[in-house]
């Protein structure tokens, strides 16, 4: 029952907020600090509650019995991460946005509505609850940008759900033909969403040839899979900060959780069949995602594409199919999470507050203007390409062993990966470089020497909590790869080749 | 005992026809003159009591304290507890309608408004409980007919006698295809019974037969292409009555068109012939209302080409040709007419005062003005778009579940109906452009302040409230807990219980 507080509070908190004045927005952001903490402190308590690679704290009751639909839920290695990583963007979210007076009551009744659903997908155990959260959490994602978001954020918003829900669409079909196609050990059908007992079945593999890339690609269009991606960057860009923190944090993750758990999951002959094909487009969105963030001028663009490129080693880990690999992807989830949203709030609050502007040839010299904030930016930049010490290294390296490791993918594209972490490096740089160092090109001496206000206290809380997890998994990675491996190893069990 | 039992079966009716010329004796009457206000009160508050008594006698049917007939001769009855289930809720939507009728006061003409409210609520309910082809045929007219002329009662306005006239030459005809159909039918089994039609063979007369009744049904449910009144009796129609063509009477006919299917699930060969002809509908239908719902600026047409698509979607679990597939469809219409019905009572209250056809855009800022009316409307919107929890989803999901029970094993891609369930979900995707348009409007735009156009805010009233609020509580609540109401709606009529009436009297 522990973790199902998670996804009750979230929702009670969506409920409170939403009722409270919208005048009263002082009270409302600390009741949103509240909900949003004690969810963290939540999934804390499973994580140090959890132990060995089998489903823990399960929960089950029946639901639609004549659909066969349970209320199932329960988590493990796998999904713990992703908890914690839920926990601790909402958490920021909200310190990042703690200026936000404009509707306040129903922007944290949207936020608590979306992070309810993220934390439903990632402990549903029944196929039908996973996709009716997964649902959940994306209509919100439409009033949290279309309301509070930038420029262009009637298109960007419209354009974000369509995609989702083209995405859940393909989902949609591959579980029903999944639900009627299980088979039990002695040829029986299954009829059940219950992902327990499906894994325990199997579905026949001709079947899994066309199930496996309907799902997968339903999930990884979230997941912002090339050449479905670009709903990210545009979305990303027009999001208010909290909005695209979640965004980056978290809901490109239940896309890529919902490829790994059901895809592979529960069709992995058609996964090994289809490996080399989601390699190469892992291979497409780490490349293009880091030349055309090379490109950008815009500073919330940069971080947008870098997300879709760091979310192609994801994609790259789970189509190794081999415990290093996986372990990798469900780790660089984790730190993607928490430097990606990292990066966009100290894009798009911390920076942008001050300046006014994200045009990088509109930023005059800030390390002199800014040094400590600049200094944050840097050092989350260099987490985020990869630096040593910090979580994004290790996930990468065990990306990148796991597929020179790996029996069904060939060298070349190991190749590719590190091309793409070349790039990484390359655009990481560059960018540091013309936002803070370089001088703005066309003077204009009016305002170039003011230097700008200091972070403020909810900012300050907000970096250290998100560079801190970074570098704690950075420096003891043991702390997740422990609970991930063993789950990890049960769902290679199944693998027929294996 | 005979008469007795008939009287049983058919009490919550006659309360409601007492209701009816109670309504119109004291309107007549007593009120002779008296302020029109005053009318409108005392004419809902009798319809209200008539519906409400005979609601609590189809509860009392339902759980088994009075105890009813299984079914009278020819099929002209069939109590079960699913139509008896269908009839309860057709009367509480009815009901639903008369405060929002109460409200705009269109036409001098009360007592005949509400007398012709109860009049098509009352053929609902024959429609749904009948499985003999003259009876439901009947029944279906005495719906259409006092639509039609519900269509017309704002004489105030020209476009809505052009939309009334339209709306009857098209339902005349269609009408006369179903009588047609249903004709060849009957001639074709020899007989009226729908429940005694079974081991039909596959003829050219009988495939003709259904064809026929898919045209004359397909009018009813604004199916494409026989859509074309829809779009402006939608829209010129006084609201309230547009929201009860467009929950209450596709729920009649819904309805009547599993009944009428029935016969055919254990016929393989006529079955085969008639899913060419269904799908065909269906993809046309969801093709035409989701595109077409695309470039309204209108809201109610849009909910009228939304309408039309939603029949489309309806179609999916009819060629299904199962028990979970008449389920799903029943389940569909009704979840689709609460939120159909939820959102043309929210635009009703919000535009009574208006005095001209609301655009989309004269909603914005609605979030601001009636807050509680903008999130009913989200849950209604959200529910038609289907999105879960919303009941809306789960029907739709019904829907695509039955029709892929009927074949799971595909060898190919047209083998089965994933290709129909997959264009389905594409089309529902599409459909999600148009909602969240409306939904920008509602919920995200600034209010124009100032402006002419904009909604000012309004006094809801206590009984419009209710309704919208347990509308919306339904929407909700079918969504998260949907078993109770499947169980009761997939009850069949246990067979060889029949009553002869005949022998009766």
């Amino acid at each position: 029952m522990t973790a199902l507080l998670t996804i009750i509070l979230s929702f009670i908190g969506a409920l409170v907020c939403g009722l409270m004045p919208s005048s009263a927005y002082r009270r409302i952001r600390w009741i949103a600090l509240l909900f949003a903490s004690t969810g963290l402190a939540v999934s804390m308590v499973c994580y140090f509650n959890y132990s060995g690679g089998e489903f823990a704290d399960l929960v089950k009751a029946d639901w639609i019995p004549s659909l066969g639909i349970g209320f199932i839920t329960g988590y493990d290695g796998i999904s713990l991460p992703l908890l914690l990583v839920t926990g601790l963007v909402a958490v920021c979210g909200v310190l990042f946005s703690w200026t936000l007076e404009t509707r306040a009551n129903q922007f944290y009744a949207f936020y608590f509505t979306l992070i309810g659903g993220v934390y439903g997908v990632f402990l549903s155990l029944d196929l039908f609850l996973l996709f009716v959260f997964y649902e959940i959490a994306v209509v919100p994602k439409y009033f949290l940008i279309a309301i509070w978001g930038g420029a262009r954020r009637q298109f960007a918003a419209m354009k974000l759900v369509l995609y989702s829900f083209g995405g859940s669409a393909l989902v949609l079909l591959g579980m029903l033909a999944v639900f009627f196609l299980a088979q039990d050990a002695s040829g029986e059908a299954l009829k059940t969403f219950n992902l327990l007992k499906l894994q325990q079945g199997e579905v026949p593999a001709e079947a899994q040839q066309w199930i496996f890339p309907l799902i997968f690609v339903g999930f990884a269009i979230m997941a912002g899979m090339w050449p479905f991606h670009t709903w990210a960057p545009t979305g990303h860009v027009a999001a208010p900060t909290a909005a695209s923190m979640l965004l980056a944090g978290v809901v490109m993750k239940l896309g890529a959780y919902g490829c790994l758990r059901v895809a592979v999951g529960l069709l992995p002959a058609g996964a090994q069949d289809w490996a080399l094909w989601v390699a190469v487009v892992a291979i497409i969105n780490i490349v293009y995602g880091a030349l055309v963030a090379l490109k950008q001028d815009d500073f919330k663009y940069v971080i947008g594409y870098s997300s879709v490129s760091h979310m192609g080693f994801v994609l790259l880990g789970i189509a190794t199919l081999n415990l290093t690999g996986m372990t990798g992807a469900v780790l660089q989830m984790f730190s993607h999470g928490v430097i990606g949203a990292l990066l966009f709030a100290l894009v798009g609050t911390v920076i942008y507050s001050r300046t006014k502007t994200r045009m990088l040839d509109e930023l005059h010299r800030l390390i002199d203007r800014m040094p400590g904030i600049a200094w944050v930016f840097i050092v989350a930049g260099l987490a985020s390409m990869g630096l040593p010490g910090f979580s994004g290294f290790i996930s990468e390296l065990y990306v990148l062993i796991g597929t020179w490791e790996s029996e069904s993918l060939s060298g070349w594209i190991v190749g590719g990966a590190g091309l793409g972490i070349l790039l990484t490096f390359g655009y990481t740089l560059v960018k540091i470089h013309e936002a803070f160092f370089r001088e703005r090109k066309t003077s204009d001496p009016g305002d170039a020497e003011i230097s700008y206000p200091a972070m403020t206290l909810p900012e300050k809380i907000g970096v250290a909590i998100l560079l801190g997890s970074a570098l704690i998994i950075g420096l003891c990675p043991w702390l997740l790869t422990d609970k991930i491996s063993p789950s990890l190893e049960l769902m290679l069990k199944r693998f027929p080749l294996n | 005992m005979d008469y007795q039992q008939l009287l049983l079966a058919l009490l919550p009716d006659l309360l409601v026809v007492v209701a009816l010329f109670a309504a119109l004796g004291v309107d007549y009457s007593r009120l002779r003159g008296s302020r029109l206000a005053k009318r409108y009160e005392v004419a809902c508050q009798i319809s209200a009591t008539g519906l409400i008594a005979g609601l609590a006698l189809l509860v009392l049917q339902i759980a088994g304290t009075i105890p009813v007939m299984e079914s009278t001769a020819d099929g002209q009855l069939v109590l079960n507890t699913g139509t008896l289930t269908l009839k309860a809720l057709l009367y509480a939507m009815g009901l639903g309608v008369l405060p929002l009728a109460k409200r705009d006061q269109i036409t001098p003409q009360v007592s005949e408004y509400f007398a012709l409210l109860l009049l098509a609520t009352l053929g609902m309910g024959f429609v749904v409980t009948s499985r003999n082809l003259l009876g439901a045929f009947v029944a279906l007219e005495l719906v259409s007919l006092s639509l039609y002329a519900m269509t017309v009662l704002n004489q105030a306005r020209r476009a809505s006698a052009e939309a009334a006239l339209k709306y009857l030459t098209f339902g005349a005809v269609s009408s006369g295809f179903l009588l047609f159909g249903l004709s060849y039918l009957y001639g074709a089994t020899e007989q009226l019974d729908l429940t005694q039609m079974t081991g039909l063979q596959h003829s050219p007369m009988l495939v003709l037969a259904y064809l026929l009744i898919f045209v004359g049904l397909g009018f009813k449910l604004a199916l494409a292409p026989f859509h074309l009144w829809a779009p402006d009796v939608y829209q010129n129609a006084p609201t309230p009555v547009a929201g009860w063509i467009g929950s209450g009477s596709k729920i009649a006919a819904a309805a009547l068109l599993i009944a009428l299917l029935q016969p055919v699930s254990d016929a393989p060969k006529l079955k085969e012939a008639l899913i060419p002809a269904l799908a065909a509908l269906a993809v046309l239908s969801m093709v035409v209302g989701n595109l077409g719902a695309l470039r309204q600026t209108n809201l109610k047409r849009l909910l009228a080409y939304s309408a039309i698509a939603n029949a489309g979607y309806l179609l999916v679990g009819v060629v299904a040709f199962s028990a979970a597939g008449n389920t799903s469809v029943i389940f569909y219409i009704l979840v689709y007419s609460l939120a159909s019905l939820g959102a043309f009572g929210v635009v009703a209250v919000l535009t009574d005062t208006l005095g001209r056809d609301a655009e989309i855009n004269d909603f914005n800022g609605c979030w601001k003005t009636t807050p509680v009316l903008a999130v009913a409307f989200l849950v209604f919107v959200l529910s038609l778009a289907g999105i879960p929890p919303l009941a809306g989803f789960l029907g739709k999901f019904y829907l695509f579940f039955a029709a892929i029970e009927a074949a799971p094993e595909a060898s190919s891609w047209h083998d089965g109906f994933y290709w129909l369930v997959a264009f389905a979900l594409i089309m529902s995707v599409v459909s999600l452009y148009y909602y969240l348009r409306v939904l920008k409007a509602f919920l995200v735009a600034p209010s124009d302040d100032g402006k002419a156009s904009s909604i000012a805010p309004i006094k809801i009233g206590w009984a419009a409230g209710v309704t919208l609020c347990l509308l919306a509580i339904a929407v909700l609540a079918l969504g998260l807990w949907p078993e109770p109401l499947l169980k009761l709606l997939s009850d069949l009529p246990p067979p060889g219980q029949a009553l002869d009436l005949a022998q009766l009297i």
